[in-house]
């Protein structure tokens, strides 16, 4: 089942940003994004960003390579 | 068709004193939380499926919280409760399709995405980007997708609503 309804399989036309899943690791985002944390109440407006997606990090929700271990 | 059943921008919503629900039938992935756990409210073989008078305000609050996509949101009645209680919780519409509450308004291609990191929940992820998984590449174009960060979903990388059952904090 497709989880992502409203996708198409086209290469970047108006994308702003580029999200990548890197397999048994973080998230990765890049380009023209914001990130907001409802958790700690913080924004912030990077190019860059690697977020946890095992739930390890002691750096939430940033990655701090717990994944490896 | 039930008076608290009225059309709007393609889905539905639901009212009791407090709230409204939103249904969203075309982003449904079936992940069967509301019914699951709330069959009183939530029967989808019941037309309508939705019965406001089914159990209290709080816990079909819970229970649409649970939704992993934008299919179920709720609001306050209430537009004041709206800017402070619960709006800091995973499916209150107010963050997750605020342009359902009245008309559709698009996001503009323009903007930056939105990246939300939920409280003890997933990212999510709003507005027109490009996004690689598993050796896909597809473009999502103003849409939301919501992405594990527990790592107990079934359904990686995305979010299944698992993080409540696993107690995640984060």
């Amino acid at each position: 089942m497709d989880n992502i309804s409203g996708m198409e399989q086209k290469k970047e036309i108006s994308s702003q940003a580029r999200v990548e899943i890197i397999d048994f690791g973080p998230i990765k985002i890049t380009g023209n994004f914001v990130l907001k944390d409802m958790k700690r109440d913080k924004e912030e407006s990077v190019k860059e960003v690697l977020l946890c997606r095992c739930g390890n990090s002691a750096n939430k929700p940033f990655c701090d390579d717990s994944h490896k271990k | 068709m039930d008076k608290n059943e009225k059309q709007y921008s393609g889905g539905k919503k639901y009212k009791n004193d407090d709230i409204t629900v939103y249904w969203k039938p075309s982003a449904c992935v079936h992940a069967s939380y509301c019914y699951r756990e709330l069959i009183e409210v939530f029967d989808p073989s019941r037309r309508p499926w939705v019965d406001m008078n089914g159990s209290t305000t709080e816990k079909i609050i819970e229970v649409v919280n649970l939704c992993p996509t934008e299919a179920l949101a709720w609001k306050w009645n209430d537009d004041e409760k709206n800017k402070s209680v619960g709006a800091d919780q995973c499916n209150h519409i107010k963050f997750r399709r605020p342009e359902l509450m009245d008309i559709t308004d698009p996001v503009n291609e323009e903007q930056p995405v939105s990246v939300k990191v939920m409280i003890d929940g997933p990212i999510v992820l709003k507005g027109y980007f490009t996004l690689d998984y598993s050796g896909n590449t597809k473009v999502v174009k103003d849409n939301i997708i919501s992405i594990c960060r527990c790592g107990a979903s079934d359904h990686q990388p995305f979010c299944d609503g698992r993080h409540r059952k696993v107690g995640f904090n984060g």
